[in-house]
């Protein structure tokens, strides 16, 4: 593993700038509230690997979506394992995610010269409640069915041009088969692309300002 | 072993094994959960008196599959008085075969291998015969065996 790794390095030259990262002294007064963000990222790759997998057994169609879930809870090898962890760490994602801004907001993390950090870390809250919200409807059930009128139904109370802001996210009037297969697009797609690349750029971030004030 | 190197050393072998298991945990998720071994079902086919009195005929079979009805086809062949059915899928890489009665070959239409009406190879790709199906008549009637999945009991 090493010498492989160490092969591909010479043409990379990635591992000496983190070997710096890695191996530097952390600030005086860390405490485990600084593991939040830590906690939460790995929340995030266990719903990348587990929804890679789920990914395999999900029909995405108005007349399949949910006979498909049921076949991953009682067919599938260790289906309701999968899903089940997807949609435990989904929950605790949102949990660590915002314990998380909590701290960097108490800690006043968010203040120059990591104001950009700060934002792109709120794109990436907003993105989690938005791969939340979309994950939700794809069971296709009653609850899902439901829960996505309710929810989508609130863009329409925004002034002007908030009826149009419905009809654009329901992909149709009502909620519809058009609704699950935008939304799977968007939960297993739109969202965790764009959440890799703002993810990658808040690291990029910490590596160059580090954890409490500048390196 | 001092006791950074050992605890360096521990600390990869427990991230080597978790990956280990995940890795295991998601082949065994994706490996398909309805994996059954195969038996020979015999499949109605046709009347006895529809059998060819020489040469080859074309014939199709129904049966069920995960509780969808399908056809399949077969070719039964009298050759000189003994009677065989073949099985139309190429020895090659699966494509079905095509009688021509001009000719009196079986053509593969993927990549053109040839086959005589015993189903041997002529030319092309096959590496191997066309397979013969076992066939029984009972009642008047032909049945082809084929090997299905076995139905869950
Ligand atoms: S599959 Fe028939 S010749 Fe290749």
């Amino acid at each position: 593993m090493g010498r492989a790794f160490d092969w591909l390095d010479k043409k990379f030259h990635i591992k000496a700038p983190h070997k710096r990262f890695l191996k530097r002294r952390l600030p005086e007064g860390l405490s485990y509230f600084y593991c939040l963000g830590g906690a939460a990222f790995t929340s995030y790759v266990i719903l990348f690997i587990t929804g890679l997998l789920l990914s395999q057994y999900y029909i995405p169609s108005e007349m399949e979506a949910f006979e498909s879930i049921v076949k991953i809870q009682r067919e599938v090898h260790l289906g309701w394992l999968i899903r089940g962890v997807h949609k435990w760490s989904a929950t605790l994602l949102i949990i660590f995610i915002l314990c998380h801004t909590l701290r960097v907001f108490i800690s006043r993390a968010y203040k120059s010269p990591k104001e950009l950090n700060w934002i792109v870390g709120c794109l990436t809250l907003v993105l989690v409640f938005a791969s939340g919200f979309t994950g939700y409807l794809l069971p296709w059930d009653q609850k899902a069915y439901w829960a996505t009128t309710v929810g989508t139904s609130m863009a329409a109370t925004m002034p002007v041009a908030g009826r149009h802001l419905m009809y654009l996210i329901r992909g149709g009037m009502d909620v519809s088969g058009a609704t699950l297969i935008r939304f799977y697009s968007f939960h297993v797609l739109w969202l965790p692309v764009t959440m890799a690349a703002l993810l990658w750029a808040h690291f990029h971030m910490i590596k160059r300002q580090g954890i409490k004030g500048g390196l | 072993m001092d006791r950074r190197n050992f605890l360096r050393a521990a600390v990869k072998s427990i991230i080597a094994a978790a990956a280990a298991g995940v890795a295991a945990v998601a082949a065994y998720f994706m490996y398909p959960a309805n994996v059954r071994a195969r038996q020979l079902i015999y499949c109605e086919c046709m009347d006895e008196d529809s059998l060819p009195k020489h040469g080859v005929k074309r014939a199709e079979y129904r049966f069920e599959l995960k509780g969808k009805e399908m056809t399949a086809a077969v070719y039964l062949v009298n050759h000189e008085g003994t009677l065989y059915a073949l099985s139309p899928v190429c020895s090659h890489l699966g494509c079905l075969v095509n009688y021509n009665r001009h000719t009196d070959v079986f053509i593969c239409p993927c990549h053109g291998g040839k086959y005589d009406t015993a189903g041997e190879v002529i030319s092309g790709p096959p590496p191997a015969p066309l397979a013969r199906l076992p066939m029984k008549v009972e009642n008047g009637r032909v049945y082809i065996g084929v090997m299905l999945p076995a139905v869950a009991a």
